[in-house]
């Protein structure tokens, strides 16, 4: 099996495993507890169905949608997500060039291992800057200006993170970066060499936002979930927000909205702003899918501020469902995670080609030429 | 396993998979992307019961109704499925033989194996024809032209097809016609040595009612899906079909009408039915369902034009549902292309025969005489 084969999201998650040493594609793949709310992200879609309009004439589909002030050529973007040179060498080198060639957002992790100067030299696209709250203030406010000196577009506050996720795949597979080794992963990365050398060889692994700060996820055997707990700021609350958020000074916004209370609140402190988000599945299991909850929070915010609806995305379907329902762009991180694991740059470029295929097929079938014609007459409800 | 062991569309279904050779299995069997909609439009008929009437007095029921102008012996016909040849030599042939025989209608695709003309010659069944507007319009002109010479009852005009969908099942098989033998799908060829000369040894694979327009589709090994989207006009639009019906002039449908404003919307402009339909899950994954569908756009345009419902339909008591839900008639396409696949024309005769004795038996049970005693009070939907 290679890149070639992989046509949807199941053959980039089939090869990424095939390629990573398996605590590495647990991180990725796993999420918190029983995955319950990890599985919902995705079959939330299926509860709702698309009602095409025909004969429209749609020759040409246009794709494009505004957030954040910025005009991406696509309806999605990529999500920030840490340690992406532990999935691919080029890690966030990959993801941001397949980005700008798709003049999509790049969502650039805290916890990234290419550094925001770097990827600002490399790439003019839109770029979003995912900001975590240490309790190390020193350490917020050098990020934050690193990130505004670096042309960020935009800074997003994740506050669903305000503790480790019981990520149960990683405490079987002693997933820590840098790699744990024990006696069953090492049986892991020993039977992947190539994943092995290319960690070794390929420049040495570090967490450049952090680094200068701390000795947490450099030298040490840190695991993630340990970094939440002992370095994030569990006192974090509106008034953190709504300082960070004019200290930055310009789009900002709350990742990890999924109460309408906190929708209207987010607004308040001058969001323009919020993924509505569960993180993936990572972190409260039992929580509200973001698609079940889209509804209701685009009903209250949507006319004040940009709603993004993020995570259990696979499909173009997936995204029109989002879009119909209200939601200004869509955003997944696994979506191109693996695909990165896969091929590098060139398989984020594959599956982004997939999933633009995919709506611009999904669109004339719908009888829609662009986005803003989406709308809930689209969708009935089973 | 042989005809007589099939009862029902999984019986068939595993029969022709193991008569067929796996690219040609998996064009009929898949559906696009997850296949959600695939699954849902047959479960769509779950969400739904049937609520009998006893001691009616039933008798013999009539079974009969009426579509594009014919009455037909059963309320559920053939719909139009391109290039049948791939799955016994005669193709169309054996199907409108066996739609004859069993007074329905048989309905043939733009990419049928046969033509309109030999079709016509060989068998008296009520006749549709299934249209895709051409980029090139002398193409859909003289397709039109020659059908109403050649006597066909009704026009279809596809119109969830704008754009190939995403079948992945023929992306890993490599579907293409006449087929592309890889080294995995040849494995699959050389275990079905039957199929392999039946194909050879019959009339070379074409699509014979478009061959003297385009060499698209017969020479060249070309997939249905490049000929899709370099054939058919995405720009297709209601004036359009409102220029193909005023050609036709005579009983019309839409066929993939999914939203209630559009089914007003081909009243408007002249149809005499739609069919409801999302292509069998071929096309936009993720689509609703026809039966999901079928009550709402009945209960706006039920009195202004037939209502066909397509897809899904696999039991005598799904068609019974669609018909109380407000449809005059179903179509159904995988389970009649297996059929043709595991037995030719003799398995069509009998899926057809099957179908006819269970919607009998189910109108015995559920106490009514006539199709049109089906009404909404005879199903309960469960949520
Ligand atoms: C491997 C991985 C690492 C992630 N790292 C971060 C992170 O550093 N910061 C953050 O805010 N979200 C992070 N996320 C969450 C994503 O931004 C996003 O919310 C999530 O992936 C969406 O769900 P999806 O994967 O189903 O698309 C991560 C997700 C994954 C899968
Ligand atoms: C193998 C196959 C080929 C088909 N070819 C055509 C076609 O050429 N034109 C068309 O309008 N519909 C075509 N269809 C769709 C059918 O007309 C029909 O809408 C569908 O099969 C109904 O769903 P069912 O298979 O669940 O009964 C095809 C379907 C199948 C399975």
């Amino acid at each position: 099996m290679n890149l070639n084969d992989c046509h949807n999201f199941g053959d980039f998650r089939k090869l990424a495993k095939k390629k990573l040493p398996s605590p590495i594609f647990h991180y990725i793949d796993g999420a918190a507890d029983d995955e319950i709310t990890y599985a919902r992200n995705t079959s939330a879609f299926d509860d709702v169905d698309l009602v095409p309009n025909v004969l429209r004439g749609v020759e040409n589909v246009d794709l494009s949608t505004t957030i954040f002030g910025k005009k991406l050529d696509l309806p999605f973007y990529l999500a920030p997500t840490a340690l992406q040179r532990l999935f691919h060498y080029d890690g966030e080198r990959a993801v941001g060039k397949a980005a700008k060639k798709y003049n999509t957002m790049f969502g650039v992790s805290a916890l990234a291992t290419v550094s925001v100067e770097e990827i600002s030299s490399m790439i003019d696209t839109p770029k979003m800057f995912q900001f975590y709250f240490h309790k190390d203030r020193g350490l917020n406010d050098a990020c934050l200006e690193r990130a505004k000196a670096a042309k960020f577009d935009v800074m997003a506050l994740t506050v669903d993170t305000i503790t480790g996720g019981n990520r149960e795949r990683d405490l079987r597979t002693g997933f820590t970066s840098p790699p744990k080794l024990t006696l069953s992963s090492l049986f892991s990365f020993a039977t992947k060499p190539m994943w092995g050398i290319n960690y070794l060889t390929k420049g040495k692994f570090e967490l450049p936002h952090l680094q200068d700060h701390v000795k947490e996820g450099t030298d040490t055997n840190t695991s993630i979930g340990n970094y939440f707990s002992t370095m994030l700021d569990q006192s974090m609350n509106w008034k953190d927000a709504e300082k960070l958020c004019s200290q930055w000074g310009g789009h900002f916004a709350l990742k990890g909205i999924m109460s309408v209370d906190d929708a209207k609140r987010a607004v308040d402190i001058g969001c323009t702003g919020i993924m509505v988000s569960n993180h993936g599945g990572r972190q409260l299991d039992g929580s509200r899918a973001p698609f079940d909850q889209l509804a209701e929070i685009v009903d209250a915010v949507g006319d004040k501020l940009d709603v993004i609806c993020e995570g259990g995305i696979h499909r173009g379907t997936h995204m029109l469902k989002a879009l119909s329902l209200g939601a200004k762009a869509c955003s997944g991180g696994r979506l191109y995670l693996y695909a990165l694991a896969a091929g590098g740059q060139a398989g984020v470029e594959r599956a982004i080609e997939k999933y633009k295929t995919e709506l611009i097929r999904d669109m004339k079938l719908m009888g829609c030429t662009k986005i803003s014609d989406l709308n809930r007459n689209n969708l009935r409800f089973r | 396993m042989n005809l007589d062991d099939c009862y029902n569309f999984h019986d068939f279904r595993k029969l022709a998979k193991k008569k067929l050779p796996a690219p040609i299995f998996h064009y009929i069997d898949g559906g696009s992307d997850d296949e959600v909609t695939l699954n849902r439009n047959t479960n769509a008929f779950n969400d739904c019961d049937l609520v009998p009437n006893i001691l009616a007095s039933v008798g013999e029921p009539d079974l009969s109704t009426t579509v594009f102008g014919k009455k037909i012996d059963m309320p559920l016909f053939l719909s139009p499925c391109a290039m049948q040849s791939l799955y016994t030599p005669e193709g169309d042939k054996a199907s409108a033989r066996a739609a004859e025989k069993h007074g329905t209608m048989y309905s043939m695709s733009t990419m049928a194996s046969f033509s309109i003309e030999e079709v016509a010659e060989i068998s008296n069944c009520p006749k549709l024809f299934q249209l895709y507007v051409h980029k090139d319009q002398s193409i859909t002109d003289d397709l039109i032209d020659r059908c109403r010479a050649a006597n066909f009852n009704g026009l279809c005009l596809t119109v969830d097809t704008l754009v190939a969908g995403n079948r992945e099942r023929d992306h890993r098989t490599g579907f293409t016609t006449p087929p592309k033998l890889t080294l995995e799908s040849l494995l699959s060829f050389a275990m079905r040595p039957e199929w392999v000369f039946k194909y050879l040894t019959n009339k070379k694979f074409e699509l014979a009612n478009i061959k003297n327009k385009t060499d698209k589709g017969t020479n060249i090994a070309k997939s249905v899906i490049d000929y899709i989207n370099e054939q058919y006009d995405p720009a297709m639009n209601w004036k359009d079909a409102e220029y193909c019906i005023k050609r036709w002039n005579g009983p019309f449908a839409l066929k993939g009408v999914m939203s209630v404003e559009d089914a007003k919307r081909a009243i408007d402009i002249g149809c005499t039915a739609i069919m409801i339909s999302n292509h069998g899950g071929r096309q936009l994954d993720g689509s609703r369902s026809p039966f999901d569908q079928v009550k709402a756009i009945s209960d706006a345009v039920g009195d202004k034009l037939e209502i066909i419902l397509d897809g899904g339909v696999r039991r005598g008591t799904h068609v019974l549902k669609a018909l109380a839900a407000g449809a005059k008639a179903c179509s159904f396409g995988k389970m009649f292309l297996f059929s043709l696949g595991a037995g030719g024309q003799q398995g069509v005769e009998r899926v057809l025969q099957n179908m006819h004795d269970e919607i009998r038996r189910n109108m015995i049970l559920m106490g009514c005489k006539s199709l049109k005693e089906l009404d909404n009070s005879k199903i309960i939907y469960k949520k």
